[in-house]
């Protein structure tokens, strides 16, 4: 029998894995990655918290909303980051440091 | 003369005093601060010196004979002791102030033209003007006190005006030279003056030395001096006379300090009549008027024999010197000799109408020099020769060319000699009369004194001649080397024919005496001898013969031997060598005072480096360790204090800088361990 | 049977995860983080959400990591060079501190999920017997609740997307001289 508690450690574990990704690489495509990991850590939960409401579907609903939203972040996230490239000729985010003026 | 002194009051008097004294100081001012550059300048001191002469004349007439008249307002005070600044005005010092302004008129109208090509002009009356302001003032000053800042102020602007032509290096040594010496006996008169106000307790010379003054109260009984208010060891009496004596000997260059007057030639010929001939170094001598009562007998005595030496030293000196200013220098050195031998001897009324009467011949012998001098630097200048245009052997036959230049050379010349019917008659005789008498009173102990000063008339005679002949007849000896010589020579312009004409007329019997053979009917004698018996006996008679007659010997033995060549003197013997050596004293000051002095310093100097710069050193050492150790103090503790608090201040700046450092990351990761922490400080707390 | 296919998954998903963080190739990660979806994929199938899952593969997989595909090789070869190179060095953290953060951040959560007892919930106490089962028309259910409860989400949703696609598109087009 699979827990409530087992889906949420592995949600943790990779919610730890994502928030490693963002703060430590040093490419700005990486983070994006990193933030994905977080967010289908968060979709997890919601998936399986999701088995114990038959009626409504809440928890699968919003994970399909989730998904849809971090499709529409993802798109505009990698349009600005392609933005900054062609701006900063870099995608580093400590390098990134300059106002445009 | 009476009447008119009655309807002019003391205060008239003293106002006069004042304006004629001062003129020359506004007529300085006025150059000094406007008319440098301008050639007004030269008119303006004239203009200054012709009212002062008018108004000395005017007093001279109204105080002459009468009561000594004084003045004074309180100067300054010094806790309850007050200082006055006056005048005392007596026979002397009327004489005085009447004569300098006298003198100096004709020499600034000669100035006037002789300079008047001089790049200096203005300067040149710049000078003059504070020379004949500090003389006059010099000589009316009641307070010793002011009379030593006058005394200063004379001998500094001679120093200026013997150092006229500075660029000329014997001229900057010259003026260097009468500066020291007369340093020399500045000290000895302010010591003089020291050791008198101790005395008696005034500056006052009339309250002292006035008639019924305080120095007749005083008294030397044994080794101690006595005065009204203090006694003490007689030797501060010899002190303050041998200091007294040293101001004489150096302003009026007399025997030990008189070698920078030839010397002092170096100043522009006008200058060294007005000032080395007639008046400042009359100074001395009329220094010695002032304080006369103040020596005693054996100083009179020191005095006199000094006078003598010096008087028949120069005379000798004179004899084979060719420059013609030196000639005139050394002459001038010995009749000073004769007026401080008068001094000495106690004839002081014929000391001081000596006093007035060389200054009158030897100012116009002077200025002759002057014209002489002027056109012989013309003919060089015109021929481009290559010669000293002082050097009377370059001279003669001058007769011809300068006729009034000769007349009045001729006149100046007689009363240098002291032939009759000459003011110089009068006061040389009055002299050698008196030094008979003087000797024969003191036993016949110091009979050297007359008979050296007779010799010295007649070496006197001798050598006037010799230069008179030298210059005025004769051939002009640069024409037998460069017969080609072109010749344009006058007697000048008006502006030097009147000083010379004016002065000649002064050198003359009529001004002084209307007995052209008796000194005692003249009134500046009588005048000035009110105090002294007149003794009458054969000398008054065979003295003026036998000198007259052995002068008019000389001279005519001169004339032959420079006239008409019919004798010489050995060239290159003892006396020859050591008369144009000038007896070698110049040669022994520098090789012993100037040596010695050298080494001396040399001493000090190894004292000073070695001995008080050690000890510097040693206190310099010390304070640089002292000051080592507060900076090691301030450097690490006072510092350190202020560093630590600033470091604490970066590290904390630092380390908030870090936050803000434009990193998205960095915030991120601020942000969550933030985060964290509270998480981990709440799950402790809970557990 | 279903316990051994959820570690399965787990260690799929758990591993590739791993690998994404600490690879050193940028294309590497990104193709790590593909079989991270897969497996989670897994993941909402073994929560009985079928659908879901089927949604995250086809969104995921086939939309976002093209995407990021896309993106990485458009932004330049000197880039990728640079990326590649730089993958595990740090110039202003280093690997510890960011280890050390997301291990604390991971016995926090795990504190928490163990004190939170989620499996005690009342209210999963009171669904226990209701819950879906394998054998529910699962899709069914979520389509009419899409349509019914949830219409507002939805719609809003949609345009939220379309607008997103929109700045998206209008964000990375080339600029014209200066803005």
């Amino acid at each position: 029998m699979i827990t409530l508690t087992d889906f949420m450690l592995v949600s943790a574990a990779l919610f730890c894995l994502g928030l490693f990704v963002v703060v430590s690489k040093k490419n700005a495509i990486q983070v994006l990655i990193g933030i994905e990991l977080m967010l289908n850590a968060a979709i997890l939960n919601l998936v399986a918290f999701g088995k114990y409401d038959r009626v409504n579907n809440g928890g699968q609903m919003f994970a399909l909303f989730a998904i849809i939203l971090a499709a529409a972040t993802t798109a505009v996230a990698l349009a600005i980051i392609l933005n900054v490239y062609r701006q900063y000729k870099t995608i580093d985010p400590d390098k990134i440091n300059r106002l445009k003026d | 003369m009476t009447a008119t002194v009655a309807n002019i009051d003391n205060s008239q008097i003293v106002t006069l005093v004042l304006t004629a004294v001062t003129l020359p100081f506004v007529a300085f001012l006025i150059n000094f601060l406007l008319l440098q550059k301008s050639k007004v300048s030269g008119w303006v001191s004239t203009a200054a010196i012709l009212c002062s002469a008018i108004l000395a004349v005017k007093i001279l007439i109204a105080l002459w004979n009468q009561k000594p008249i004084t003045a004074q307002f309180a100067w300054f005070q010094i806790g309850i002791t007050r200082y006055y600044a006056g005048i005392w005005l007596n026979n002397l010092s009327v004489l005085m102030l009447a004569l300098v302004p006298l003198i100096a008129l004709p020499v600034h109208i000669y100035s006037t033209a002789y300079m008047k090509h001089d790049s200096g002009y203005g300067r040149y009356f710049t000078y003059l003007s504070l020379f004949c302001f500090s003389m006059m003032a010099l000589v009316v000053m009641r307070s010793m006190l002011l009379m030593y800042a006058f005394w200063e102020l004379v001998g500094f602007s001679s120093y200026l005006l013997i150092g006229f032509w500075y660029t000329r290096e014997s001229a900057a040594a010259a003026n260097k030279k009468a500066f020291i010496m007369n340093r020399i006996g500045d000290i000895g008169l302010l010591v003089a003056i020291m050791i008198i106000y101790a005395m008696f307790h005034t500056f006052n010379m009339d309250r002292i030395f006035g008639e019924a003054g305080l120095i007749r109260k005083s008294s030397i009984n044994g080794l101690v001096w006595t005065t009204l208010f203090e006694h003490m060891s007689a030797y501060w009496q010899y002190v303050a006379a041998a200091g007294l004596f040293l101001a004489v000997a150096a302003k009026s260059a007399q025997f030990p300090l008189h070698t920078w007057l030839p010397d002092a030639m170096e100043g522009p010929t006008s200058v060294s009549a007005l000032i080395h001939a007639a008046t400042m170094v009359a100074a001395g001598v009329f220094l010695l008027g002032r304080f006369l009562p103040f020596f005693n007998g054996t100083e009179l005595h020191i005095l006199a024999i000094v006078g003598c030496l010096t008087a028949f030293m120069a005379a000798t000196i004179a004899l084979t010197q060719n420059d013609l200013k030196r000639i005139l220098a050394y002459s001038t050195i010995s009749q000073l000799g004769y007026m401080v031998m008068g001094i000495g001897i106690e004839a002081y009324p014929s000391a001081l109408m000596h006093l007035v009467t060389h200054a009158f011949f030897k100012c116009l012998l002077f200025l002759v020099a002057g014209i002489v001098i002027h056109e012989m630097k013309h003919i060089k200048e015109e021929n481009n020769l290559d010669i000293d245009p002082q050097d009377i052997r370059h001279m003669g036959g001058l007769r011809k060319k300068l006729p009034l230049t000769f007349l009045v050379t001729i006149i100046g010349a007689l009363a240098l000699i002291g032939l009759p019917l000459t003011s110089g008659y009068l006061s040389k005789d009055g002299i050698l009369i008196h030094s008979f008498e003087w000797s024969e009173d003191n036993v016949n102990r110091f009979a050297f004194v007359p008979v050296m000063a007779v010799i010295t008339t007649w070496i006197t005679a001798f050598y006037v001649t010799r230069m008179v002949v030298k210059v005025f007849f004769g051939e002009l000896q640069l024409l037998k080397s460069n017969p080609a010589l072109s010749l344009h020579l006058t007697d000048g312009g008006l502006l030097y024919k009147l000083p010379l004409i004016f002065l000649a007329l002064c050198s003359l019997f009529p001004l002084f005496s209307f007995n052209p053979l008796s000194y005692e009917h003249s009134w500046l004698f009588n005048g000035l001898a009110s105090n002294f018996l007149v003794q009458k006996n054969n000398y008054h008679l065979f003295v003026p013969i036998i000198v007259g007659l052995g002068s008019v010997t000389t001279m005519y033995m001169a004339y032959l031997s420079y006239g008409k060549h019919k004798w010489a003197f050995p060239q290159g013997g003892f006396f020859n060598r050591l008369s144009s050596n000038e007896w070698y004293i110049d040669a022994f000051y520098s090789r012993v005072v100037v040596k010695g002095v050298l080494a001396f310093s040399c001493a000090l100097y190894w004292f000073d480096k070695n001995i008080v710069d050690g000890l510097v050193h040693l206190l310099e050492r010390i304070g640089l360790f002292l000051s080592r150790v507060s900076a090691w103090f301030d450097k690490y503790i006072v510092d350190g204090l202020l560093h630590t608090v600033a470091a604490i201040v970066e590290a904390i700046g630092n380390f908030a800088r870090r936050f803000q450092n434009g990193k998205v990351q960095y915030y991120l990761y601020s942000m969550l361990l933030a985060v964290v922490i509270v998480f981990v400080l709440k799950l402790l707390i809970w557990s | 049977m279903m316990q051994a296919l959820f570690y399965l998954m787990a260690f799929i998903t758990l591993g590739s995860a791993l690998v994404v963080a600490v690879a050193k190739n940028l294309v590497r990660s990104i193709f790590m983080f593909f079989v991270t979806l897969f497996g989670l994929a897994g993941l909402y199938v073994l929560a009985l959400a079928d659908f879901v899952a089927v949604t995250q593969i086809v969104i995921y997989v086939g939309g976002i990591l093209v995407l990021i595909l896309f993106a990485f090789m458009l932004s330049g070869k000197e880039t990728l060079a640079i990326a590649q190179q730089q993958t595990n060095r740090f110039i202003s953290l280093n690997n510890l501190p960011s280890v050390l953060l997301a291990g604390l951040f991971l016995v926090v959560i795990i504190n928490v999920i163990f004190k939170a007892d989620v499996n005690n919930l009342p209210w999963i106490k009171a669904a226990i017997t209701s819950q879906v089962k394998v054998s529910d028309a699962n899709i069914n259910n979520i389509g009419i609740n899409l349509m019914t409860r949830y219409l507002l989400p939805f719609e809003a949703i949609s345009v939220l997307l379309m607008l997103a696609l929109v700045g998206a598109a209008h964000i990375s087009r080339k600029e014209e001289g200066s803005i």
